[in-house]
């Protein structure tokens, strides 16, 4: 059986720890409602599934060898 | 752009003022056009072009998505895409050492993807759930794939996850070989006529997909935004292309391409959005790191910027750059005795997209949006629509990927994308 190297563990405990403690520090950032008005713009918005830019990565995904890691819907008013 | 910034702070406040009351107008006509909306209908039209004195390429991408919301918690969309290509390509891979005349075996061809698409999305106060069904055919591939995701926001909305996960069922279509004859001796397709039929001289290969994501949107202040997405991917089966022959010896002998079956791939997308008020511009920035059991690792770096000019019209600007390193087995030549241009293990391939590459993009995008007035329409018909344009140039420097030796001059690429979206 293969083992990880030690370098390895430590270099992944370390990311864990900065993943948990931004993760963590993420619970501080208060952003109320009515201060949302530049976060609803669409503009700001994360995914915003225009055609262009389905599109483009439709040509990237079949131009290059990799894949994966891009946008997800995010963002906005948080106003559901 | 820049130099048409106001210098005044005064001038700053109002154009501050003016833009929070622009903002809060479109966010009251926002929600309240959600909570009318009946359907929505999204006509788009993207033309790609890559030039070429041989083997160039043209590909009409047209599409329609109708997605209905009969209650404000349930959404229901189908559509229908084609890809329509047309062009030419090599369909002999050799390298610099090669001695089979590679440039001029290009061949032209045609074929058409048609993919139908459906699915929902239910919304609740803080959730969201969505699935989708999408069956594509073409000559040679078809491909059944199925989508779930959900997410939730909390911590007062400030942040949210988003789990997706994604299942493909695909076919493709090869020449007949038998499982247990030797990949060197293995022909490629020279056309797709006989595919998914009873041709005893076609045969369809599986290829199984899984896809795994998870997304983390944080908002930190009211003008910054940060997005971390995780993307693992699982391959198995035919992962070559069947109409591709490699040189694999020096007196000639061609074989189809032989990639391995399986393919793990991971990718970690980093990005951020800041709204600099100054600027009245939102900026955003990404990077994104990408690995494979194929010892493929590519890194991509993004920048854009978007800006409204008048309330109904605004600008987006867009660089990219990516590069990445070879697949573990590819080679430009199979053919030499030495391991740069002799055998690399049990496998070979022609695929420029496995070589060491790098690329820039750079592209605009303009969006004009036209928003009724409440009890109004617009033209008597939409509560809302919107029209863009873009156009994205990609140059691509393939590193040691030659054809015979002959460095490729299809590496320069045009995209353009027309789009149309009418709420009503």
């Amino acid at each position: 059986m293969k083992y990880l190297e030690p370098r390895v563990l430590s270099k992944a405990f370390g990311l864990m720890i900065a993943a948990v403690g931004l993760m963590t520090s993420a619970g501080c950032a208060t952003v109320r409602p009515e201060q949302r008005a530049i976060l609803a713009d669409p503009t700001m918005q994360f995914d915003q599934k225009s055609a262009d830019r389905a599109a483009l990565e439709h040509v990237l995904d079949n131009r290059e060898g990799s894949t994966g890691g891009g946008s997800v819907r995010g963002g906005g008013c948080g106003c559901n | 752009m820049l130099s048409r910034i106001k210098p005044l702070l005064a001038e700053r406040l109002v154009a501050r003022h003016c833009l929070g009351a622009l903002l809060g107008v479109s966010v009251l006509f926002g929600a309240a056009s959600a909570r009318a909306q009946v359907a929505a209908l999204d006509l788009n039209s993207a033309l790609f072009v890559e030039p070429s004195k041989r083997s160039g390429l043209t590909v009409w991408n047209p599409s329609a998505v109708l997605a209905v919301t009969p209650t404000n918690w349930l959404t229901v969309q189908g559509g229908y895409e084609a890809d329509i290509v047309s062009g030419a390509s090599e369909s002999v891979k050799g390298g610099r050492l090669s001695s089979v005349d590679i440039v001029t075996s290009a061949t032209h061809f045609s074929d058409t993807r048609h993919a139908l698409t459906g699915g929902f999305t239910v919304t609740r106060a803080t959730t969201h759930l969505s699935g989708s069904y999408t069956y594509g055919t073409e000559h040679d591939y078809r491909s059944n794939s199925f989508a779930v995701s959900a997410g939730t926001d909390f911590l007062q909305k400030n942040t949210q996850i988003e789990l997706s996960y994604g299942r493909g069922f695909d076919q493709v279509c090869t020449t007949a070989y038998a499982a247990s004859d030797a990949p060197s001796s293995r022909l490629a397709l020279d056309n797709s006529r006989g595919c998914f039929t009873n041709d005893k001289k076609r045969a369809s290969r599986d290829i199984s997909l899984n896809n795994f994501q998870v997304g983390w949107t944080q908002t930190w202040t009211p003008v910054f935004t940060t997005q971390m997405v995780l993307s693992a991917a699982l391959q198995h089966g035919f992962l070559a292309n069947p109409y591709r022959s490699v040189v694999i010896a020096s007196a000639g002998d061609q074989a189809l391409e032989n990639h391995p079956e399986d393919r793990a791939r991971g990718a970690i997308g980093l990005r951020g959005k800041y709204y600099a008020r100054g600027l009245q511009t939102a900026f955003s920035a990404s990077a994104r790191l990408y690995r494979d059991t194929w010892d493929i690792f590519g890194q991509t770096y993004e920048v854009d910027a978007e800006r409204y000019l008048v309330p109904w019209l605004r600008v987006l600007v867009r660089g990219r750059y990516y590069t990445q390193t070879k697949a573990l087995f590819w080679s430009d030549d199979y053919t030499g005795g030495e391991p740069e241009t002799g055998p690399r293990g049990k496998y070979w391939s022609g695929d420029r997209e496995l070589s060491p590459l790098s690329s820039y993009l750079v592209g605009a995008r303009a969006l004009a949006t036209r928003e009724g007035k409440p009890g109004q329409r617009v033209l008597g018909l939409f509560l809302s629509f919107s029209g863009s344009v873009s156009f994205d140039l990609l140059k691509t420097n393939l590193r040691d990927f030659t054809l015979g030796g002959h460095a490729p001059d299809d590496t320069l690429a045009l995209l353009w994308s027309l789009g149309f979206r009418g709420e009503f």
